[in-house]
């Protein structure tokens, strides 16, 4: 016997095929899963690829110091700083000088609730 | 009865039962071919249902320039490289010292035999191992194996002779 022979009759088997038609289900059912496991996949990437993008975008958008957002944002709304709070006089003072109607400017003040203008109603009022 | 490639265009217009008429026909070679390869008829299924599975997708693009026998053959063969690579690094983590108890073969020696045989395949250089493969597992002609890999009959005659010489040695040892 020849050494060709000799490997052939080593991997020798005696087999039988597996049914056709189960085969054929099982095959489309297992196509399907990794299919459906594929687009998992690929949406997975897609929807990390769009955040990192989308937070790129938006990172460079902010000043070079992003905790000075971070900082106003903690502030409380009431809590004005000096320069703010001059600022917000020096307007009060404009509007009431420029305008026509003071009373109508002076309401306007007391609307946005404008503090000396709040206290000097309260006052009135007492 | 429709031939391969009229079945392969109905698929590629739409029609799946043709698709599932090629694999019905092809299913017994397919499958002989995994079962010689492993001798465990679950770990075979899976092999033929990855290369149907592969198929699945290819068969839409197939430019029919080679037999369909061919060019499944070609998907068999890739896919046994792959399953000799992944059976070399089980292998070499010893996850399966003990070779498997095959469930058509009741001889022991056989199967110790036949995993060695394996073995020295998976260790062989590509074209060789290729050969080699084609010869014993399908007993095929020079002229078809020289066909499926694209070299010619004395190519293929002069790998074979080379496997075949270093898979002496490894069992004689």
């Amino acid at each position: 016997m020849n050494i060709e022979q000799r490997f052939q009759q080593i991997s020798q088997s005696n087999f039988e095929t597996p049914d056709g038609d189960s085969f054929i289900a099982t095959l489309h059912e297992e196509r399907q899963k990794r299919h459906v496991k594929k687009m998992g996949i690929i949406n997975g990437v897609t929807a990390a690829a769009f955040v990192a993008v989308f937070g790129l975008m938006t990172t460079n958008q902010l000043t070079d110091d992003p905790a000075a957002y971070a900082s106003n944002d903690l502030k409380p709304l009431e809590v004005m700083d000096l320069e703010t709070e001059e600022y917000v006089y020096d307007l009060a003072e404009y509007l009431v000088e420029s305008s026509d109607d003071i009373w109508e400017t002076l309401a306007f003040l007391d609307n946005i609730e404008f503090e000396p203008v709040t206290t000097m109603n309260e006052e009135g009022i007492q | 009865m429709k031939t391969d490639h009229e079945l392969i265009r109905e698929f590629q217009d739409g029609n799946k039962a043709s698709f599932d008429e090629l694999v019905k026909r092809h299913l017994p070679d397919t499958y002989g071919f995994f079962i010689k390869f492993t001798a465990d008829e679950v770990e075979a299924e899976d092999l033929a249902q990855d290369v149907f599975i592969k198929m699945f997708k290819a068969l839409k693009k197939f430019r029919f320039e080679s037999e369909f026998k061919t060019y499944l053959f070609r998907a068999n063969i890739n896919m046994s490289n792959t399953y000799l690579r992944r059976n070399k690094w089980r292998n070499m983590f010893h996850l399966d010292q003990a070779p498997e108890q095959g469930y058509m073969d009741t001889s022991y020696e056989d199967e110790w035999r036949k995993k060695e045989l394996w073995d020295g395949v998976a260790k062989l250089p590509s074209r060789q191992r290729m050969v080699v493969t084609m010869r014993i597992a399908q007993e095929m002609p020079y002229k078809e194996i020289s066909d499926i890999m694209g070299i010619s009959e004395n190519s293929a005659k002069v790998n074979y002779h080379h496997a075949v010489k270093a898979l002496k040695e490894k069992l004689q040892d």
